[in-house]
């Protein structure tokens, strides 16, 4: 999970080579990788390629701190809580 | 009244000397102390022999310092140029160049960033660092040297004296700003406002949303994007507080929220898929954001149902509809009636004070009758001065009045078609050409392409606009290049962005061994378009469901 989440941000939205490569543990907000507009195109990806819907209480910056944080997030949304979730 | 923009400052500091002028990042600035640091700027470009009518740029996201900053180049008679600070070098090394900046005044984090791209500039501008007391000079502290340019740092730039300079140093036809937006041919052209343009939206727009000083004021756009001239400039001329909503905060909707929230933020100004994604990710019910009494809109369309959506959330403030490229300012205005639920986007309204707006058909008559179409045209003292260096381009584009040839003034023709509605209302429908918007940002498919060109494998290149609910577009490129398969998406996307900003990457790259031709032999746009109609049928359903 985190190579493929760890791959696309890499080749979609690090803006300067010189950030390369991620790692797992830098600070996606600092370092100026997710914006309003990469951050949407960011959970597009992760509904579609992990099945979910996120809502607006997902989209914190807690949870999109890094690769790691995101990682942690999806591994929190159980599968029970996803049906609740509708 | 004021006549130039550096005297709204003067005159709020004389009569609000204590209120607030800034609130940025935690540092607040009063009219008094925004007024007496910009003196001290002015001062420090008049010692590098700024002239009036020298171009100054400004190397900082909106802030209080760049607020300090481009008052203090104002001041000095020189007209500023914001550069973006995310910007590829390639594009910011164009407009300094273009403009002939004199100085680049930069924040003291970008003093480096200000230093190597003066240095990469046949004339090296100099550069000024501009901050405010009590905030720490990182990149001055750790000693970063300036690498082919003059710089004055900010302890020098804060020596000088804070008094107001004698006299002023422009007149109101003079240039006040020049704001870059993407050209058609490949760079991106510089358009002219004068004073006495500027003034007439800041009038108009102070009063049109009935600013006053107990505002808190918020735009998001940057100091390159021209809905920024509202946050700083007409906040300014009623004394009231220009919030700058922090860069941290800008990326989640529930944070800016709820920024919105605890900094009571009361009008409020930006694209709309901003207002979009507050809509639909913003949390907005679990919040107390009835200090928000003006929401206004500009630069693209509104989705009719996110604007819905938005005002049953949110019903009490008003909401407002501003049209106008950067060219004209703001040109019309729309004030959306409580409980807008129409399934058609909001009009763009009439023409704001002091403006004429008319539409032209495409058999040259003048729009006069309900649901006929027309190009808009444009004519009033908001009009731009014109393209910077570019007169060829100017007169596409500033023309003479079509029906009223002896009056010798000159009309602006937008590019925009709209029609006429019962009520007087204009409405806007498309593009006559091939400029699409993104987030509000002006994109010139053309510019595009010519950056796909400069790579030496791409052969043929073709950029299209995929519509896109939150975003207004995506861009898709289709290519043909030498030895396919040598080329990546990755050498695309990178090679693109060397030249051109975030928002101007395609989305979207496909390789082919032919580009689809017309029988005329041009590039089958519409038949490439249909294509992806057909791959993407119902626009994006997903977001229905919320």
């Amino acid at each position: 999970m985190e190579t493929v989440i760890n791959d696309y941000i890499s080749r979609e939205f690090v803006p300067d080579a010189a950030l390369l490569p991620l790692a797992n543990d830098t600070s996606l907000l600092d370092s100026g990788i997710l914006d309003s507009l990469s951050l949407l195109r960011l959970v597009v990806f992760l509904e579609e390629r992990f099945g979910i819907t996120m809502g607006d209480a997902d989209l914190l910056p807690d949870n999109f701190a890094s690769v790691n944080a995101i990682c942690a997030y999806l591994r929190a949304r159980e599968p029970g809580k996803e049906a609740a979730r509708g | 009244m004021a006549y130039l923009l550096q005297r709204l400052l003067t005159e709020a500091a004389a009569r609000q000397p204590q209120r607030p002028a800034v609130a940025s990042d935690g540092c607040l600035l009063t009219y008094q102390e925004l007024d007496r640091l910009s003196n001290k700027v002015a001062r420090a470009l008049l010692r590098l022999d700024v002239a009036p009518g020298d171009r100054v740029g400004i190397l900082a996201p909106k802030s209080a310092a760049a607020v300090v900053g481009l008052y203090g180049a104002l001041k000095a008679g020189a007209c500023y140029v914001p550069l973006d600070p995310k910007a590829p070098a390639g594009r910011l090394s164009h407009i300094l160049r273009d403009s002939g900046a004199a100085v680049i005044v930069a924040d003291a984090a970008r003093t480096s960033q200000a230093a190597t791209l003066a240095g990469a500039v046949p004339r090296p501008p100099g550069v000024v660092v501009v901050g405010v007391p009590g905030r720490p000079e990182r990149e001055e502290a750790a000693g970063v040297p300036a690498q082919g340019a003059a710089t004055v740092p900010w302890t020098s730039v804060a020596g000088e004296s804070s008094e107001p300079l004698a006299g002023e140093r422009a007149i109101e036809t003079d240039l006040a700003y020049i704001l870059y937006t993407s050209g058609s041919t490949g760079t991106p052209k510089g358009v002219m406002i004068s004073h006495r343009n500027s003034l007439t939206f800041v009038d108009w727009a102070a009063a049109a949303a009935g600013l006053g000083e107990q505002d808190r004021v918020c735009s998001p756009a940057p100091l390159h994007f021209d809905l920024s001239v509202f946050d700083i400039f007409a906040t300014c001329r009623t004394a009231a507080c220009l919030t700058v909503l922090p860069e941290g905060a800008a990326t989640f909707p529930v944070s800016i929220a709820r920024w919105l929230e605890a900094e009571r933020v009361s009008v409020w100004y930006s694209v709309p898929s901003v207002l979009t994604l507050l809509a639909c990710y913003g949390s907005l019910q679990q919040l107390d954001l009835s200090g928000l009494r003006t929401v206004i809109f500009a630069g693209e369309v509104f989705p009719p149902k996110h604007l819905a959506r938005l005002m049953a959330e949110l019903p009490h403030p008003r909401y407002l509809n501003w049209y106008g490229p950067t060219e004209t300012n703001v040109c019309t205005a729309f004030e959306v009636p409580a409980g807008w639920a129409d399934a058609e986007p909001a009009p763009i309204g009439k023409a704001c004070a002091n403006t004429e707006v008319f539409a032209v058909t495409s058999e040259g008559r003048r729009v006069s009758r309900p649901g006929e179409e027309g190009e808009l045209y444009v004519r009033g003292p908001s009009l731009m001065r014109g393209y910077w260096g570019q007169p060829a381009k100017t007169s596409e584009v500033l023309v003479r009045d079509p029906f009223r040839a002896e009056y010798g003034e000159l009309v602006y023709r937008t590019g925009d078609l709209v029609t006429l509605e019962p009520e007087g209302n204009y409405a806007y429908l498309g593009r006559r050409d091939s400029m699409v918007k993104i987030r509000g940002y002006r994109i010139e498919l053309g510019e595009v392409e010519a950056t796909l060109y400069r790579h030496p494998a791409i052969r043929e290149a073709a950029v299209l606009p995929v519509p896109d609910e939150l975003l207004g577009n995506r861009l898709r490129a289709v290519i043909t290049a030498d030895g396919v398969g040598n080329l990546t998406r990755e050498d695309v996307l990178d090679h693109c962005r060397q030249w051109l900003p975030g928002y101007m990457v395609p989305d979207i790259v496909e390789f082919r061994e032919t580009l689809p031709r017309t029988s005329t032999g041009k590039v089958d746009r519409a038949g490439l378009a249909q294509e992806q109609h057909e791959l993407e049928p119902a626009g994006d359903g997903r977001r229905d469901n919320r």
